[in-house]
């Protein structure tokens, strides 16, 4: 018999927390699909993806069903179009990237990730091929996310790489002007790249994963925020002592295992249905625009003005942190990103401290040294230089580089619209001011190119 | 032997259980399953136990209630054939938790059992949760067990429609996600 605590706690979750299943994310190696012919390899993509996607959506919807946990969203991952299309040149991967748009939305999915390249040392043809045909391929698909591995821990920083991906968000945000540069919302340029995240944009099938698989996604900010709410107004912990961070942190803890355990739970539940492995449960603090589903309000609840005020980064390493710990005992299988995002523009109290001005660029920067990821869903003035947002990248990939964690960039310079004008991306991504870019000038660095060598610390074995 | 289901009721107060075990147990008669509870005051046991076959039922509940009296407690008693096997066995079925909240009214709990009823739902635990969500709040929770042939959709259709006509918002999930965020288990 269930404890009348138990009920209402889960209830109040469901109902009032915006706790939910973010995604589940069909991984599909494309690896078996491959040929030097374009038609057939895009027919054996598409007829791959249809195999294993057909009862994606409605398996999800029942399975959410069952639990009364709904499964938001559902997508697909595939392996680096950059290698499975290596032979294509820039026409030929644009194609390619039509075919995946037209899978996601027979399979209908909402997001489908993988037109990815990964560079971190070099590039290969099928790389270079991707990375030019990005502009056209992301303007004229509606559901394909990319993502630019070019620096990692192991291997340093492709500063050419850096280089060239400032000069093509710039020209993905100018083929996307119609739609406030919608595109780069799109793409994502990474250090140390999970090879199984199943959040978008980053999400890409890797090379080492199995042939078809099953990834969650869970979020829960507000299921966090309200847990630390409750036990800050009792203002005793549960042994009658005053509440300090360590019963804060505690609270965390306690509630990214429970939220972690929903997401196994209806993970492994689709994947028994559909008849696939089970992969990852990725417990990542994932905000929404609506209020009450805000990793920014978390901030205040533990006492911050706002996010951006002295005391931001703290907060976010012991968030980011009980997080890990809290899903790292609710599943065996805690995988992908794992922790907080901070994207401006898809979290309304985040959106506002950087609209405000609370919230800077270096703010953010300095953040993501302690967060899952990075600079997310940041929009930019319009006629911010290639070699600045080169910089901006090289900035946050040194980070993930030395610090061994993942690091991304995903910024949207808004064609025509400067500091302060609003741009909005619309549904989850949200909205957001554009907000100023350090100023000076990182041109003469970037055009040196080659490669910043791997830090001392990659030489492990 | 033969097993007798022996049911008290009255009202809750040290003791209770201590005079019937004693009192079952100078009868000759051994417990094998027991459970009480205790609701607004008013203790309620059932107790099933192996006893005796020169045993009778009317001559058990005379050696309680007597008892009883004696002690100072105050419960009804009642005794009968403890019914060998339980409704579902045999009957492949899946555990749910039904929650339905919204101003307290009459008739509530009437309308959501009986959509059960119609589908041959056995209910394993109802509770009713007063005053949490505000003055006039009720929460009830319906821990039932649904025959696989039942079809989840339209079971939901049906609780959702009679719980809109009696002012319910009521959820139906599966009872492994209480358990799941609730409970450490090892395998």
């Amino acid at each position: 018999m269930l404890s009348e605590r138990e009920v209402t706690s889960t209830l109040n979750m469901l109902r009032n927390e915006h706790l939910d299943v973010r995604t589940v994310t069909l991984g599909v190696s494309l690896f078996d699909c491959v040929s030097h012919d374009l038609q057939l390899f895009t027919d054996n993509v598409r007829a791959k993806i249809r195999r294993y996607a057909a009862q994606l959506v409605s398996v999800c919807d029942e399975v959410g069903d069952k639990y009364g946990i709904p499964v938001v969203n559902k997508r697909i991952s595939v392996s680096p179009i950059a290698v499975v299309g290596a032979p294509f040149g820039p026409d030929g991967m644009v194609r390619v990237c039509r075919a995946l748009d037209e899978a996601a939305k027979e399979a209908g999915v909402d997001f489908l990730g993988g037109f990815s390249a990964l560079v971190e040392k070099g590039f290969a043809k099928g790389d270079r091929a991707l990375i030019e045909a990005l502009p056209e391929a992301l303007a004229s698909t509606d559901r394909i996310c990319s993502s630019i591995n070019v620096a990692s821990s192991r291997s340093g920083i492709n500063m050419d790489a850096v280089a060239l991906m400032g000069r093509q968000i710039l020209k993905v945000a100018e083929a996307t002007r119609d739609r406030g540069g919608l595109g780069c919302a799109k793409l994502v340029v990474f250090a140390n790249i999970p090879q199984d995240v199943p959040f978008m944009a980053g999400a890409y099938l890797g090379v080492g994963e199995p042939d078809v698989v099953i990834n969650v996604g869970v979020s829960g900010p507000g299921v966090v925020k309200k847990a630390i709410d409750r036990a800050l107004e009792t203002g005793r912990n549960n042994r009658g002592q005053p509440m300090t961070l360590l019963d804060v942190a505690e609270v965390i803890k306690r509630t990214a295992y429970k939220v972690t355990r929903v997401g196994e739970m209806i993970g492994t539940e689709v994947a028994h249905r559909l008849g696939l492995p089970f992969g990852v449960a990725d417990l990542s603090l994932a905000p929404t625009p609506a209020v009450g589903d805000s990793v920014g309000e978390i901030f205040q609840s533990v006492g911050l003005s706002s996010i951006g005020a002295p005391g931001t980064t703290a907060v976010l390493a012991m968030l980011n942190d009980a997080v890990k710990k809290g899903g790292a005992f609710a599943s065996s299988s805690v995988g992908g990103l794992s922790g907080a995002f901070i994207p401006v523009s898809e979290d309304s109290s985040i959106e506002a401290a950087a609209t405000s001005g609370l919230l800077s660029l270096e703010k953010l920067e300095a953040m993501t040294s302690v967060c899952s990821v990075g600079l997310d869903m940041i929009a930019i003035p319009g006629d911010t230089p290639a070699s600045s947002i080169s910089g901006i990248i090289a900035d946050e990939m040194a980070i993930g580089m030395i610090n061994h964690k993942t690091t991304a960039v995903r910024v949207i310079p808004v064609p025509g619209k400067g500091v302060g004008e609003e741009v909005s991306f619309g549904g989850l991504l949200g909205k957001a001011a554009i907000i100023p870019v350090p100023r000076g000038d990182a041109s003469g660095f970037i055009n040196l190119g080659g490669r910043i060598p791997a830090p001392i610390h990659s030489l492990k074995n | 032997m033969k097993k007798l289901s022996i049911s008290f009721l009255g009202r809750d107060c040290p003791g209770a259980v201590s005079t019937v075990s004693q009192i079952l147990g100078q009868s000759g008669c051994n417990i094998v399953e027991v459970t009480q509870t205790i609701l607004a005051g008013e203790f309620a046991a059932i107790f099933i136990v192996q006893a005796p076959d020169t045993l009778e039922q009317e001559e058990l509940r005379r050696l309680l209630l007597t008892g009883l009296e004696a002690a100072g407690q105050d419960l009804s008693v009642l005794v009968r054939p403890a019914v060998e096997g339980q409704w579902g066995t045999g009957l492949v079925c899946e555990p749910f938790v039904v929650t339905a909240d919204g101003p307290d009214h009459t008739g509530q709990i009437a309308a959501m059992s009986r959509i059960f009823a119609q589908h041959s739902i056995n209910i394993e635990s109802l509770k009713a949760i007063l005053g949490e969500g505000g003055p006039n709040h009720a929460l009830f929770v319906f821990e039932v067990m649904v025959p696989e042939d039942v079809d989840l959709g339209r079971l939901r259709r049906e609780l959702m429609v009679e719980g809109k006509k009696h002012d319910l918002r009521v959820s139906v999930q599966h009872r492994d996600i209480f358990e799941a965020v609730h409970r450490v288990a090892s395998f």
